[in-house]
């Protein structure tokens, strides 16, 4: 089933994080007003990589995805998304976000489509895929993330869980080559939070590039291939999980990884 | 019983005093109401002037157009009214539907039989049926939609024009056929709404779309437009279209009074529907924006996939309202632009040889408020149960 939905699953095999970048950035910083949210970004996110950002709030983490796909702008410097560099021009942002998925800490939905047009919506208006296929791909997804019976469902009718899944399906429907997760279990109950983080973690097994705004620290030890964590605006320390959590070498990771574990 | 008004009603001495003086009033005034409507109500006035009071002088054997441009009008809002599915799984009961159907047509179907009672002629009874015939039709033909599956693959965008075609055709038919002078009543107020509320639409969605434009000529221009056309009264604007045309156009040219009144109904009530829609796209979170964006959708497709469906269903009350009020105002109209509309009927047939000097203007004043509140209240109804099945504040 996999193999219809990535038709590139088959990167699985072989070792992760190759030396191909699907995400480049280059002395990226964004202001806003008087706010420095970003100051000289430089980092990369190989093909097959998982990559966690974690950091205090107000770290730039957010602002730090959401320039990978032009919700943000960023004032200087250059972000480079599978050999496509974003500029003012339209065409280039729209090509990016047709590559990248993204998933929200509050899900976005849209609460007027059922489920399986939420996630039919995108394949059938971008790629102008035909209704029926769409909708066969949308209930595959669904199978995938485990809520096939949801179908029909309106988003409001489901669990804080289980609309994330759906968030996820949906972004998965486009075929994207990286996907962005902007703290995808902060609005979620507890008990939701581990079906959400599972159905990640599939995806990261199945070899999806990704990178991963989250709090959740077990999940960033077990799932990443490297760690970033951020503060003021700067990436202050990259490694890999067990560098950044058991042995961190800056003094502003070791206080904050003090406070929270 | 008893409990239950003393809670209710005799609870303090205050309460007790409240209850009896208002008790008192209010029965005074149904009494009064009744009274008058029964036993000094001269009815007369309205039978022998029906026609008149409806459809003006409108030429007898060109009735037919009037009888089948409403007929089209009723099958088409009946064929789209039942567009969405019906979840067959909770069904209700034979006597609760009646009883859902008496509420919500109850009151047409009295002021209907009112009329061809008032009418007393076979006429009035054939042209009933007709457009009972052209809801049942319409009622259908949305059940086919839904339920049979070659006709449910048909896009909406064939589908709608073909429903409205007819009405549309006839309603320009018969605004073409019969010179205006002819035209009067009731029928001139209801032709008024519906054509203002047809084109207004479309022009205030536009308007409140331009208003939110990235371009700020776009946004200069219909924030102009609206706060112009919001800070003026409408009876001006309509005194206005009556004289302010001839300064540009030679009166031998000039489009007539019903032209104009709809002209500005239209460019009046789309002002409003436009901050109307601008609200309700303001209540929609940035939210669905971005996940519209992250998809790859492009900004066109977000406004009319995501933002505008929501955005509409959000302020649905707000502009049935709008519309009841377009609806109302068209009396205006009739003052600001001598048009003969029910109301100028009204007043003129109390002037009538038979009738004058004789304080009918009661009789007169209260049909037609009755007429309008008739019409009003089963929009309001009705905007209520769209509201209610579009799941506002559920979803």
């Amino acid at each position: 089933m996999s193999s219809e939905v990535f038709k590139d699953a088959t990167r699985m095999s072989g070792g992760r994080a190759s030396d191909e970048a699907i995400v480049t950035m280059e002395g990226v910083y964004k202001r806003f007003k008087d706010f420095e949210a970003l100051k000289n970004i430089n980092f990369q996110v190989g093909k097959q990589e998982v990559v966690v950002v974690i950091g205090p709030s107000g770290s730039g983490k957010s602002t730090l995805i959401r320039c990978i796909n032009r919700l943000e702008e960023h004032d200087d410097g250059r972000i480079i998304v599978d050999g496509t560099e974003l500029t003012t021009d339209v065409r280039n942002i729209q090509e990016i976000r047709k590559e990248t998925g993204m998933v929200f800490q509050s899900f976005n939905l849209f609460p007027h489509l059922t489920v399986l047009a939420n996630i039919a919506l995108a394949p059938r208006q971008v790629r102008g895929m035909p209704k029926a296929e769409a909708e066969a791909l949308a209930r595959e997804l669904l199978e995938r993330v485990k809520i096939p019976e949801q179908a029909d469902k309106f988003p409001a009718q489901l669990s804080g869980g289980q609309q994330q899944r759906v968030a996820i399906a949906r972004s998965l429907a486009m075929k994207p080559k990286v996907m962005l997760f902007d703290e995808p279990t902060s609005a979620l109950d507890p008990e939701m939070i581990n079906e959400v983080l599972d159905a990640i973690k599939q995806l990261a097994q199945e070899g999806m590039t990704m990178v991963v705004v989250t709090h959740e620290m077990g999940f960033a030890k077990e799932v990443a291939d490297r760690v970033v964590f951020m503060a003021d605006g700067e990436i202050v320390e990259v490694g890999t999980p067990s560098e950044i959590f058991d042995n961190p070498k800056e003094e502003r990771t070791q206080k904050f990884l003090a406070q929270i574990l | 019983m008893i409990t239950w008004l003393r809670r209710n009603l005799f609870r303090t001495w205050w309460d007790s005093i409240m209850t009896v003086v208002f008790g008192y009033v209010g029965l005074w005034v149904i009494w009064t109401v009744i009274e008058f409507v029964f036993v000094t109500g001269r009815w007369e006035i309205i039978q022998v002037n029906l026609k008149l009071l409806l459809v003006g002088r409108f030429p007898d054997e060109l009735m037919w157009l009037v009888g089948a441009s409403l007929t089209a009008l009723a099958f088409w809002v009946a064929a789209v009214a039942g567009g969405s599915k019906i979840d067959i799984s909770n069904r209700q009961s034979l006597s609760q539907r009646l009883f859902d159907y008496i509420r919500r047509f109850g009151l047409i179907v009295a002021l209907a039989a009112l009329l061809i009672f008032l009418a007393a002629d076979v006429a009035a009874l054939l042209l009933a049926l007709q457009i009972l015939g052209g809801v049942v039709a319409g009622r259908l033909v949305g059940l086919a939609r839904r339920n049979v599956g070659v006709l449910g693959a048909i896009p909406s965008i064939i589908w709608h024009p073909m429903l409205a075609s007819p009405a549309v055709a006839l309603v320009l038919v018969t605004l073409m056929e019969s010179t205006l002078e002819e035209w009067g009543g009731f029928l001139i107020n209801f032709y008024m709404a519906i054509i203002s509320i047809v084109l207004c639409f479309p022009l205030g969605v536009l308007l409140a779309l331009g208003r939110r434009s990235s371009f700020p000529i776009i946004r200069l221009v219909t924030t102009t437009y609206i706060e112009l056309i919001r800070g003026a009264p409408l009876f001006v604007l309509l005194l206005l279209a009556g004289v302010a045309l001839e300064f540009f156009i030679p009166p031998s040219i000039a489009p007539d009074a019903i032209f104009r009144g709809v002209t500005v109904f239209t460019l009046f009530t789309a002002a409003y529907l436009a901050e109307i829609v601008r609200g309700g796209l303001q209540s929609i979170p940035k939210g669905q924006t971005e996940a519209g964006k992250a998809l790859g959708l492009n900004t066109t497709k977000i406004t009319y996939l995501i933002t505008m469906p929501q955005a509409l269903r959000n302020v649905i009350p707000a502009q049935i309202g709008q519309f009841i009020s377009l609806f109302k105002d068209t009396t205006l109209a009739g003052a600001a632009l001598n048009i003969l509309d029910v109301l100028n009927v009204g007043t003129a047939i109390t002037k009538q040889q038979d009738f004058l000097g004789q304080g009918l203007i009661y009789e007169a004043l209260a049909f037609v408020a009755l007429l309008f509140w008739v019409g009003s209240y089963v929009m309001s109804r009705e905007s209520q149960r769209l509201e209610k099945r579009l799941g506002v504040g559920v979803r």
